[in-house]
């Protein structure tokens, strides 16, 4: 009986329409990504190899390119600056320093007051 | 003296169990059965614990007789235009109890959207905006909550109460208690715990399916490695989402907007003590608000009925059509285009954050173990959390 009750037109239309709103809006989104990555993407001034008939004296031209690097590159790069900039590198410095340790002098560490100090004649 | 006593003793809840025993008596001792097997449930087998022990905790002193911290009927004369407490929040405050207090903020769309700016804060967007066409795997995935809408109507549910049923199908709890507190609030017991329920059965339910759909070929296929995405653009993704969308579809606005609220504090950087708040503070208080109240909706009455049962039972489909339908996207899309997607990364566009991408990494593991699908399914899996949270948006707006 509810089954007759049930408006199957509206239904149907909130389905299919629901359904195609939802891939219509997600694809609008997928566009407007796209389209705002490119924007965005990183873009490196790097100059074009010489050609080989070019004349020696010609200005070189710089020129945007977009570099695509891969995901190893990246970690090859990273590693490396990591290792440039944190001085993490292969020669050990050759003189061993021991810091001094200065301590304020206060009744808690004052060694006369210590429960062990043994008298001494 | 004597008279004290007595009175003592029927004022008991057991008393008051055996006495109305055959006229609801029993529905509160099998609800309180149920919530004991929940808080094992949540316990002992670790199923979506955080949420599920406050459900079940909610659900066991809702059903607790003389206890009165939940009111039904309050809340019946709230949605009734002819009642004097119609839409009145005072006579809540007034007559309620704590659990009517707490159920202020589901009954107000509050919690799921405070949730939503904690999921945010949480979420890591730069995977969908490495590769955008993960939007449309999560777009596939929403196809299980219309056809479960369909379905429902076909089983005699009204147009609401099948759009909240449909919307189980999209995986994320706070939605669906979102969009079901506003259509048909009635359901709103077995609906989150059949949300919820799923959700923690991810692992289990997902990968048959994924198996079923794809070939070995298809599932040891190796993706190429996302790009990197700039802090730049992870900033200006939320701000630009939230407007286009609102824009298109206004009823979508606070759960897209809190959930970009939260990402944005999470990436702009310069407000991290509210990021770290959203993350923890306000979504541990909100979940125990919103577990606790949402468990006591489920009340004898409401809950141990055949629409329970076939609310459980559409869930499942929904959340099956939903694993399927970003699966066979993928498939598709394989067809067109030359960098081959594996389509395990398809089921992640139900939301399920971060279970669904997991259960595609570690499915795609199994074909290849060098295979790391675990970033390339992220993607989908925010895309589905976007798409479920439009999806909502759509049915609030067509039948609200």
């Amino acid at each position: 009986m509810t089954l007759l009750a049930t408006n199957w037109p509206h239904v149907w239309f909130v389905t299919l329409l629901g359904f195609a709103l939802v891939l219509v809006l997600l694809v609008v989104l997928i566009y407007v990504l796209k389209l705002f990555g490119r924007i965005m993407q990183p873009r490196v001034k790097t100059e074009k190899p010489q050609e080989v008939h070019a004349s020696v004296g010609a200005p070189r031209k710089e020129t945007d390119e977009h570099i695509t690097l891969t995901g190893q590159a990246t970690a090859a790069i990273a590693m490396a600056l990591h290792l440039y900039y944190n001085g993490v590198h292969d020669e050990e410095p050759t003189h061993i320093t021991i810091k001094k340790i200065e301590r304020k002098y206060s009744p808690w560490n004052a060694k006369i007051m210590g429960m062990n100090n043994l008298h001494r004649n | 003296m004597w008279n004290d006593i007595l009175e003592f003793f029927r004022g008991m809840g057991f008393m008051q169990m055996g006495a109305d025993f055959l006229s609801g008596g029993w529905q509160q001792l099998a609800m309180l059965c149920i919530s004991f097997f929940l808080l094992y449930l949540a316990i002992k087998k670790q199923y979506e614990p955080l949420l599920l022990l406050p459900i079940a905790f909610g659900m066991l002193l809702t059903n607790l007789p003389g206890a009165n911290m939940f009111h039904q009927e309050l809340w019946s004369a709230f949605l009734d235009p002819s009642s004097p407490a119609y839409h009145s929040y005072g006579a809540i405050l007034k007559e309620g109890g704590l659990l009517d207090v707490l159920y202020i903020g589901v009954k107000a769309g509050v919690y799921p959207c405070l949730i939503f700016i904690g999921v945010g804060a949480m979420t890591d967007f730069g995977p969908l905006i490495a590769n955008p066409k993960s939007l449309l795997l999560g777009a596939a995935a929403q196809i299980g909550i219309f056809i479960t809408f369909l379905c429902a109507n076909a089983m005699g549910f009204t147009e609401a109460e099948a759009g909240s049923i449909g919307i189980i199908g999209g995986a994320d709890g706070p939605t669906s208690i979102f969009l079901t507190s506003k259509l048909a609030p009635h359901l709103l017991g077995p609906i989150a715990i059949a949300a919820y329920s799923y959700m923690a059965l991810v692992p289990v339910i997902q990968p048959p399916i994924m198996r079923l759909l794809t070939t070995k070929e298809e599932r040891a296929i190796k993706m190429k490695q996302l790009r990197a995405v700039s802090k730049t653009e992870k900033i200006i993704f939320p701000i630009m989402v939230t407007t286009i969308v609102a824009l298109i579809l206004p009823d979508a606005a606070p759960l897209i907007g809190c959930l970009m609220l939260g990402n944005l504090m999470k990436e702009c950087g310069v407000v991290d003590r509210l990021s770290k708040t959203a993350q923890n503070e306000l979504m541990n208080i909100v979940v125990i608000f919103l577990g606790l109240s949402v468990g006591a909706t489920a009340t004898g009455a409401s809950f141990l009925n055949w629409q329970t049962l076939m609310i459980l039972a559409m869930g499942i489909i929904a959340f099956g059509l939903g694993s399927g339908g970003g699966v066979l996207l993928a498939k598709l899309m394989n067809l067109f285009s030359k960098e081959k997607i594996n389509p395990l990364i398809g089921s992640a566009g139900v939301s399920a954050v971060p279970m669904a991408a997991r259960v595609s990494q570690q499915v795609g593991q199994e074909e290849n173990p060098g295979n790391f699908l675990l970033m390339h399914a992220m993607g989908p899996n925010v895309a589905g959390v976007i798409g479920s949270a439009v999806a909502a948006g759509i049915l609030l707006t067509m039948l609200g």
